[in-house]
């Protein structure tokens, strides 16, 4: 087992320096292309921000750095990109490497198919952890994001981390890892209340059960308390703090900058009236919210669930998505191995992200180098893109109805089950 | 994409479907538990939308429109707030006069002048200058005496000295260019007796400041009049010109931009001595318009500079000995296409001067029709034809390299006269300091009108288009410039022309900015069928399903009530 | 009797304003094609062939707005680069080497033209984007594209309505932006286009009703596409055959007159009421009072000695002068050492108002620090572990 893992593990590693040292332009390629780069984790961005912040001026004064500002100094560490790629690239390699380590954590936990109030009925149905974890190391939006050295895989390890941590029981450091992503992107805070719902599951599996409120208020409160310190680090870094922040977080809410993406507001916001645009900001950071409350309610039994069905709403809604969102929730889907069988769509689901992950890349370019085409051939890819993502994680959600519904139910197969 | 839940809804239908038909057995009842977790689901969707999604949707679609005056703007638009009136202040030294003579003199002068005055808007008070500290403090200072008018008394527009001559048949006056004084010299017969009601003298003075201020005070008849009538004694030579002069002029503006540009067919002239030219030259110039305006200056030297390939070229003249354009080529010889003559920096318009040194070939380089070397553009700038004294050199004739303070001496005196007239300054009297106190009371008059109608614009537009947003900035704006067109009106009422212009100017320009407030530009027409298609699309889709379960979830609970008070009756 | 001394007052008006409309003292125009895309060349080439009968009447550069929403020049499928054609005889070369293109590619907005018209723009808008007309400027509005009722596309994704171009014009003339306005429009049912228009002094013609296309006039087989429309093409026919001057005296009666709906293919239309006077004295504006410049540049004349004139103008600037270099050495004597000051002020007057430039604060890159970053960097990351180890001591004795 434990050599199949450093195989796994190993083969990951060399594949991606292999790719790196093959093609030496393959990283400054994928760092480029719109769908891995947003402007909220582009590397070329940070690489600014750092020059920048090396020079001891304010890394926001030039308006192209938009990230936390804690990502500095642990650059500054590293030998320049430019002259020096490998070092970097070896170190988002080990990122990437750990952050399949916490997915094994996750998997072998085994909280995906039992836990306090649920097991699931396929148990038998399902992969250990280290072909969970190949299937995220081998994936290869994962991949693309890896080399392109997107600042998301830290976000992504924060989520993990945080999700790894509170199956095995460490509440503590499984807000410290939220409030890290959350620090970092903002919006993994959403993912609060599933999270603590794992952990007080977890919890109460263990003699000494405490109340739900006082459970949920002291985690918030230690979340608050995790961002609220690295904020105030960030702060002793960057010496404005408000420009640190409207930068950051206010770009993020905001949306000001719409280079294309893949995800659904660039388009939408360049075509809004301008008189609605605010209006429209906030539908769209309240349609990602809404989803909160009413998922929490319903898998109630499976935080888990929620958590995974979040990020997966996350990479379609998101403000700036990129594929690393997408790469994510794929990484936490085969923990549901044994919802596959219930999932009705998943022929259409796959060959419309396919479709659009091959004719994206065209699409641009007859855009924006060809110049034959316009913006509306790139968004529609885009659109196809995130109607393949929502079939996929419509359908997940239906298998996961279905599957509490046969618990409730044994023995019925196929009848109705009605969500909202 | 939006409509996870209408996603959900379809598949679940055709799937429940031939499962019923086929299995033949009704839904298993739903769990209280079931109901419980459904309700809370809605309950969710339903509390972001309530206590998020409205407030944010009241907050960010309703049109924030500050509160204006709109009546008084109006009131400034129509003139009712303010009827511009122009006192001017005329100081009478009479140091060759009893006292008693003189306050006779003033009277009856006065009087003479009410009396030839048709237009009462603009009237002349005398005063006779027995203060003369403050009376040759002004003559000293000219043109300044009309500025240093913080102060609380008018202005003095003029100074008549009269001076007792002997050996004249009739009086006689003599303008001092350089100063707002008038001298008069008289016959010493001629002191009106104080019996008398009417003297020569005092007609003649009367007369000799009519004729004085009469361009000026046509002029602002004009501009009151909003350019359609004029007096009735104007003659139409002055009425004529002054239509010209309001032609050519360029708009108001607070800061005007000076482009001096050297531009040569060749290689040589490549240098000029501008800083030193402009300093010398045009600062007095500039210096004395400041009350009007601002300026900035820029210079550049072009050389091998062509004329446009279609332009006429110049054709020599034998009987001139020299180049000529003929004067219908004139508006061709600017190669506005070529030449880098509209630098577009800053707001202010640009004023530019040409300075074209020919080539030597060509040279000398003057108007066919009247050999002169100079010619305006209006509403543009003007241009000189330089020609330089050739210089021998191996190759034969050349330009000198280099232009000297002295030889660019006539052409910034002609831009010098070229700006005069583009800014409109009117060209009587023959006084340069008067001349220009009267540019100060046109613009002062032109301002206050300029203002008074843009906040009356305003005030339409404000009232006419109801989906517009009037910023809060807007609102500060109409109310400076109310104060300020206040202020000016009664500057101008008490003869401070200097304080009136000043006030007038941010009038202006606090006017234009609420005017031309960049963020008064909103999807003017947009009728609530668009808004439909705004809201529609996006948020049906996520509405209905919410809409219809809670119409549902309501309808359970009102069955389970109802069933409860049933169960309860029983 | 009021309504009588109403219509008395407004009769008046009407007289008075008639007597003094014909004076104005400058032109501008404002060309806009509003359709991008390789086979729209004919509506660039539109706009481009009269842009270049306006320059060759007379109007400046500076005055003339020119808006092109695409480069068809440049577009690869144009067989003959950098060049735009109107006709197929290809005689002209309309892009040439002179145009001034104000707004272009995606600048082509709505929004901002009716920023242009409204003058409604950011500070920092440099003034050959700017409308910069007065009281005294006829404007010529031409706009062509594709539209319907009582809209114009622009670009591929907007369109401006009949009412909001017809409240443009209301603030135009609100604000006096224009003394007449001439609006010409060639799109399919283009004159529904001016029929919300309420602003006075404005003459507007389209190329066709309501329910009717505009059509192409011919095409190049060579470019490959219809390289301009009819109606525009006849009206060019018309400016550059018989307007052969900027001095000519046809009016636009006669340019009105000259359209043939056999040769159009639709019907033109003409809207004569919101002018002064109406069609009787619309029709004697001359064309050149919209497609030229007032053409005047006055020569000095050395030797007149009336007010005002070059010669007496100098004397009296002589005269400042001299004032003035006189108070500057009485400054000098009287003040001294601050002397220095005062003549240093008489340049600074003019140049002190120069446009204030917004200088950022230049920093110095210091690259020395490079340990102190790393010393740094390693403190957050040393913190955070130190934290985290913390957490997982704390987390595991909490279970």
């Amino acid at each position: 087992m434990i050599d199949r893992k450093v195989m796994v593990f190993g083969a990951a590693f060399v594949l991606r320096l292999l790719l790196i040292c093959l093609f030496p332009s393959l990283p400054d390629l994928l760092t480029g292309r719109v769908e891995v780069s947003t402007p909220v984790n582009s590397f070329k961005r940070l690489q600014e921000g750092l020059f920048l912040y090396s020079g001891n001026v304010s890394p926001y004064d030039g308006g192209t750095f938009h990230q936390a500002p804690l990502l500095l100094p642990l650059f500054a560490l590293l030998p320049d990109a430019k002259t020096w790629p490998l070092p970097t690239a070896i170190f988002y390699i080990l990122v990437d490497l750990v952050n399949a380590q916490a997915l094994v954590t996750i998997s072998e936990s085994g909280q995906s198919i039992n836990s306090r109030f649920h097991s699931a009925v396929r148990k038998h149905v399902r992969w250990n952890g280290v072909s969970v974890a190949a299937w995220f190391l081998f994936n290869p939006f994962t991949i693309a994001t890896c080399l392109a050295r997107s600042t998301s895989v830290f976000t992504a390890s924060g989520i993990l981390f945080a999700v790894s941590n509170a199956v095995s029981g460490n509440s503590v450091n499984a807000m410290l890892a939220l409030g890290f992503a959350s620090y970092l992107s903002m919006y993994p805070a959403l993912m609060f209340l599933p999270l603590v719902l794992v952990c007080y599951d977890r919890r109460t599996q263990s003699p000494q059960a405490p109340k739900i409120a006082p459970f949920i208020l002291q985690h918030a409160g230690l979340l608050l308390a995790s961002v609220a310190g690295l904020l105030g680090l960030s702060f002793l870094i960057t010496g404005n703090f408000w420009e640190f922040i409207s930068a950051t977080y206010g770009f993020h809410l905001l949306v000001p900058d719409l280079t294309p993406n893949v995800g659904l507001w660039w388009y939408f916001f360049i075509e809004m009236f301008d008189s609605f645009r605010e209006f429209f900001l906030g539908v769209f950071w309240l349609h990602l919210a809404s989803y909160v409350g009413g998922l929490t309610a319903r898998f109630r039994r499976q935080p888990l669930f929620v958590i995974t069905s979040l990020l997966g709403v996350f990479a379609i809604f998101k403000p700036y998505p990129s594929i690393s969102d997408a790469s994510l929730f794929f990484a936490l889907l085969p923990l549901y191995r044994h919802l596959f069988p219930l999932m009705r769509y998943t022929f259409f689901a796959v060959s419309a992200m396919l479709y659009s992950s091959l004719l994206g890349p065209a699409f641009y370019h007859l855009w924006i180098y060809a110049g034959s085409g316009n913006a509306n051939f790139f968004y529609a890819i885009t659109l196809v893109w995130s109607l393949g993502l929502s079939i996929l994680l419509a359908d997940t959600i239906f298998a996961a109805l279905r599957d509490e519904w046969e618990q409730d139910n044994p023995g019925k197969q196929g009848t109705e089950v009605r969500q909202v | 994409m939006t409509t996870k839940q209408g996603d959900q809804a379809s598949p679940q239908a055709s799937a429940s479907q031939p499962n019923e038909s086929t299995v033949k057995s009704a839904p298993p009842p739903e769990t209280p538990a079931a109901v419980l977790t459904r309700f809370r689901v809605i309950a969710a969707f339903w509390a972001v939308i309530i206590f998020l999604g409205f407030p944010i949707w009241w907050k960010t679609t309703s049109i924030y429109r500050a509160h204006l005056p709109i009546e008084e703007m109006v009131d400034w638009a129509d003139g009712k707030a303010c009827r511009p009136v122009f006192p001017l202040e005329i100081h009478l030294a009479t140091p060759s006069m009893q006292s008693i003579e003189a306050q006779h003199l003033l009277r009856t002068t006065q009087h003479t002048l009410d009396d030839l005055n048709e237009f009462a808007a603009h009237h002349l008070r005398l005063k006779l200058a027995n203060d003369s500290a403050t009376a040759s403090h002004s003559v000293d200072n000219g043109f300044d005496g009309a500025i240093n008018a913080e102060g609380q008394a008018p202005d003095t527009a003029l100074t008549v000295r009269l001076l007792a001559q002997e050996g004249l048949a009739a009086p006689r006056s003599e303008l001092h260019a350089a100063t707002t004084q008038l001298d008069v010299f008289y016959p010493p017969s001629q002191v009106p007796v104080p019996s008398s009601s009417n003297s020569p003298l005092s007609a003649f003075i009367a007369e000799e400041l009519q004729q004085l201020y009469g361009e000026e005070k046509a002029t602002i008849a004009h501009i009151l009049s909003g350019h359609t009538g004029s007096l009735d004694s104007t003659s139409p030579r002055i009425a004529e010109s002054i239509s010209r002069r309001l032609r050519r002029s360029m708009k108001y503006a607070e800061t005007y931009h000076l482009s001096f540009s050297l531009f040569t067919p060749g290689s040589e002239p490549s240098s000029w001595d501008i800083e030193a030219a402009v300093k010398e030259y045009l600062s007095p110039l500039l210096q004395a318009f400041e009350p009007i305006s601002n300026f900035t200056v820029d210079t550049q030297v072009q050389l091998y500079a062509n004329f446009a390939p279609t332009a006429p070229r110049p054709e020599y003249d034998e009987t001139e000995a020299a180049w000529t354009f003929k004067k219908e080529d004139l508006s061709a010889f600017v190669n506005a296409a070529e030449w880098p003559l509209n630098p577009s920096i800053g707001n202010g318009p640009t004023i530019n001067f040409i300075l074209y040194v020919p080539d030597p070939s060509q040279s000398p380089l003057i108007v066919k029709e009247n050999r002169a070397s100079s010619w305006i553009v209006p509403q543009w700038g003007g241009v000189y034809l330089l020609n330089p004294t050739l210089a021998n050199s191996k190759q034969g004739q050349v330009n000198p390299a280099h232009l000297s303070q002295d030889s660019l001496g006539p052409a910034f005196m002609t831009f010098s006269h070229q700006l005069l007239t583009l800014l409109g300054t009117p060209s009587t009297p023959s006084s340069l300091p008067l001349r220009l106190q009267t540019s100060i009371r046109i613009r002062a008059a032109t301002l206050l009108l300029s203002a008074s109608s843009t906040m009356g614009s305003l005030a339409r537009l404000t009232e006419s288009l109801p989906s517009i947003p009037i910023p809060a900035s807007v609102a500060s704006s109409v109310s400076t410039t109310l104060s300020h067109l206040g202020a000016t009106c009664s500057h101008l009422r008490e003869g401070r022309f200097g304080a009136a212009l000043a006030s007038a100017r941010v009038a202006e320009t606090e006017a234009e900015r609420s005017f031309f407030e960049k963020s008064m530009v909103g999807q003017v027409y947009f009728p609530d069928e668009h808004k439909v298609a705004v809201y529609l699309p996006l948020l049906g889709p996520i509405g209905v399903p919410l809409v219809v379960s809670l119409l549902k979830e309501l309808k359970r609970i009102a069955a389970g009530r109802k069933a409860r008070r049933a169960a309860a009756a029983a | 009797m009021a309504l009588l001394f109403r219509f008395l007052q407004a009769f008046a008006l009407l007289i008075l304003a008639s007597s003094v409309a014909a004076e104005h003292t400058s032109n501008w125009a404002v060309l806009v094609s509003t359709s991008r895309f390789w086979f729209n060349y004919r509506h660039l080439a539109n706009v481009l062939s009269l842009y270049r009968t306006v320059k060759r009447l007379g109007i400046p550069d500076s005055q003339i707005i020119l808006m092109l929403p695409d480069d068809m020049a440049c577009n690869p499928r144009n067989a003959f680069p950098g060049t735009v054609y109107s006709n197929a005889d290809r005689a002209v070369d309309l892009y040439g080497d002179n145009i001034e293109v104000d707004y272009r590619g995606y600048e082509v907005t709505v929004e901002n033209f009716i920023r242009l018209l409204t003058d409604r723009l950011d500070e920092d808008v440099p003034r050959s984007k700017r409308l910069g007309s007065d009281a005294g400027s006829n404007v010529l509005v031409y706009m062509t594209g594709h539209g319907g009722d009582q809209f114009l596309k622009f670009q591929d994704a907007e369109e401006i309505g009949a009412w909001d171009l017809a409240d443009a014009f209301g603030q135009m003339w609100e604000k006096k932006r224009y003394h007449e306005l001439l609006f010409m429009i060639d799109t399919c049912q283009a004159n529904t286009m001016y029929t919300h228009f309420y602003s006075p002094n404005i003459v507007a013609t389209g190329s066709s009703e309501l329910d009717q296309s505009s059509y192409s006039h011919h095409a190049d087989n060579d470019v490959g596409v219809a390289v301009i429309d009819r109606w525009t093409y006849y009206v060019l026919e018309f400016l550059e055959t018989q307007v052969t001057s900027a001095n000519s005296k046809l009016n636009l009666g006669d340019l009105f007159d000259s359209y043939d709906e056999s040769k159009i293919h639709s019907q033109p239309g003409v809207r004569w009421d919101l002018f002064p006077g109406g069609e009787q004295e619309g029709r004697l504006r001359t064309v050149v009072d919209f497609f030229g410049n007032v053409q005047n540049v006055e020569v000095e004349n050395a030797n007149a000695t009336e007010p005002g004139s070059l010669k007496e103008d100098l004397a009296e600037i002589m005269r400042l002068v001299e004032k003035w270099q006189k108070r500057d050495e009485e400054y000098s004597a009287i003040i001294g050492d601050s002397a220095q000051n005062a003549t240093e002020k008489v340049p600074s007057s003019s140049n002190v108002n120069l446009a204030p430039k917004k200088t950022v604060g230049s920093t110095k890159m210091a690259e020395d620090s490079n340990w102190a970053k790393q010393l740094v960097g390693l403190s957050v990351v040393g913190a955070c572990t130190a934290i985290w180890v913390a957490g997982s001591i704390l987390g595991r004795s909490a279970v």
